[in-house]
């Protein structure tokens, strides 16, 4: 039986793996990095390290930035720098112990030292925004957005030297949901014209300093991204959503990226849940994206489920799949 | 070409700087100011079109809204009557436990584009809401009701329920999110669904003749 990680790389490679990986089975998140991110409890509300004001509601599966007249902090993007101040990324030494000694405790037979990082460039703009200005304002003040990407680039290029020299993480899971379930938020066009090149420096960064594999995340349809993925330098794009169309992708592109999700987490994740479902689910994603450049997963950003015991009955239910299918 | 052309090219184009002067310009020309704003909502009608094909993204769309919306600020004066749509009231909200409204945004955005007077109650809607802003608004033609988690989706057949049982009369709901479909929607009793911003325009023109 090859080991956790010997399995992924084959899977990653096209070679012979002989099971499934399990959803997020080989990252071992290291969430006790020094962070400057503040997040709400549910129920509460927060002002984050940018002055963003983050709200998550009781009953609620996440939080949400606030956008009202009152709270939001960017108005208009010519005066970005005004109001934009990238939080402190340097933390003391002692403050990374923990995470070190986490790091060196992880089984490094089956599992990646992880670091995650969230929200990406493209969240951020908006949370800083609102999603309507901020998409606007590509077009209408193309230069200003420009340079508040640049700006965020150089943040979470800082914060990377500070992972890389005192975690040395092995994958970097990112977050960005770049599209809805049906089309990207921007035009291709645009997308690369205003993320390739800062995702480009990220990416490249961290392969650069020691990072074997980037992880990508976004729930959303990004077929047509998916060349602008590979050239990032993105190894899994998790969250594929079955409106991509996986099969064809993994035909075309999965020599270069390995798609990692095929199951829509509403469809499976909700207070109803059931077995069958979830089984039903994942064997139809097994079957129809096969065994290899795709690991089986609910799109959610990270490996839990929204309600108790849906996550573990996904990786029974893939257990059951590699039974049927190696 | 005609100002008129000019006007739907530029609102089409997203141009919203140029399109107030260019509206001015149609006036001061003897257009009549209802030909005009036909022609804006037949720009948006085209941009919709794109939207649902795939050939343009959200901002070509927010864009496009953003440039009528400043044509219509220089028109408003010159319409007849009090400048109400002709089309009727659309009442918009997303309903009770969802916090979602990008999505319910651009669909508000399109259905006023299209000529309907809105009248958004945001998120998180109670189902009773709905129905007070139907009684509390003249000339109520639709009620978009949207949600885009599956856990909400008991508070949308909720909505349309209530509205339904309400005896009010004289409008149709609609109903769209990234889990409802054809399907659900006529399960639930909506008169109709909208996979996209641009559909749900259609639609609402559609259901509110």
């Amino acid at each position: 039986m090859l080991t956790g990680k010997e399995n992924l790389k084959e899977v990653l490679t096209g070679g012979n793996p002989d099971r499934f990986v399990k959803q997020f089975e080989f990252m071992q998140m290291i969430m006790s990095v020094p962070s400057c991110r503040i997040k709400p409890e549910i129920g509460g509300e927060v002002v984050n390290e940018w002055g963003v004001t983050i709200r998550w509601p009781e009953g609620q599966l996440g939080s949400f930035p606030v956008h009202d007249a009152d709270h939001i902090l960017l108005k208009d993007i010519t005066e970005w720098k005004e109001y934009v101040k990238a939080p402190n990324v340097v933390f003391p030494a002692a403050d990374w112990e923990k995470a070190i000694a986490d790091a060196k405790a992880v089984d490094h037979d089956n599992k990646y030292v992880t670091a995650f990082i969230a929200p990406g460039l493209f969240e951020l703009t908006h949370y800083l925004m609102g999603m309507e200005t901020a998409l606007m304002s590509f077009y209408e003040e193309p230069e200003a957005m420009a340079e508040l990407i640049d700006y965020l680039t150089e943040f979470e290029l800082a914060y990377a030297k500070e992972l890389v020299t005192h975690l040395h993480p092995e994958i970097i899971f990112h977050h960005d949901d770049w599209g809805s379930q049906i089309s990207t938020f921007l035009s291709p066009a645009m997308f690369e014209e205003f993320f390739l090149p800062a995702y480009k420096k990220i990416y490249g960064f961290y392969k650069d300093n020691g990072v074997e594999l980037i992880v990508h995340h976004s729930d959303s349809y990004a077929a047509t991204l998916v060349p602008n993925m590979i050239e990032m330098g993105i190894d899994i794009w998790q969250g594929v959503m079955t409106t991509n169309d996986i099969p064809k992708m993994i035909k075309e592109y999965g020599e270069q990226i390995t798609f990692m999700g095929g199951v829509h987490s509403g469809i499976i994740d909700h207070p109803d849940w059931t077995k069958e479902q979830v089984e039903e689910e994942f064997a139809r994603a097994c079957r129809e994206n096969g065994k290899l450049y795709f690991i089986p997963g609910a799109c959610q950003g990270m490996g839990v489920s929204s309600f108790p015991g849906v996550y573990e009955a996904s990786d029974e239910a893939i257990d059951k799949m590699t039974k049927e299918m190696f | 070409m005609s100002k008129i052309e000019e006007v739907k090219a530029k609102v089409e184009a997203g141009k919203s700087k140029l399109v107030p002067g260019l509206v001015q310009e149609a006036l001061d020309a003897g257009n009549n100011p209802q030909d005009i704003l036909d022609a804006m909502v037949e720009s948006m009608g085209v941009v919709g079109e794109k939207f649902s094909t795939g050939e343009i993204f959200v901002p070509e769309m927010l864009i496009a809204a953003k440039a009528m919306s400043k044509g219509v600020d220089v028109l408003k004066p010159h319409l007849a009557g009090d400048g109400a749509s002709k089309l009727g009231t659309c009442i918009i909200g997303t309903v009770a436990g969802d916090l979602h409204d990008i999505g319910k945004n651009l669909v508000s955005l399109m259905i006023e584009s299209a000529g309907f007077d809105m009248v958004d109650l945001g998120v998180d809607v109670p189902a009773d809401t709905f129905v007070q802003a139907i009684k509390d608004n003249d000339n109520v033609k639709i009620v978009a009701c949207s949600g885009l988690l599956t856990s909400t989706m008991p508070a949308l057949k909720e909505a349309v329920a209530t509205i339904k049982a309400s005896g009010l009369t004289g409008f149709k709901v609609i109903v769209g999110g990234a889990p409802v479909t054809p399907e659900y929607a006529v399960e639930i009793g909506a008169d109709g669904f909208a996979p996209d911003a641009g559909t749900a325009a259609v639609k609402a023109k559609e259901l509110a003749v």
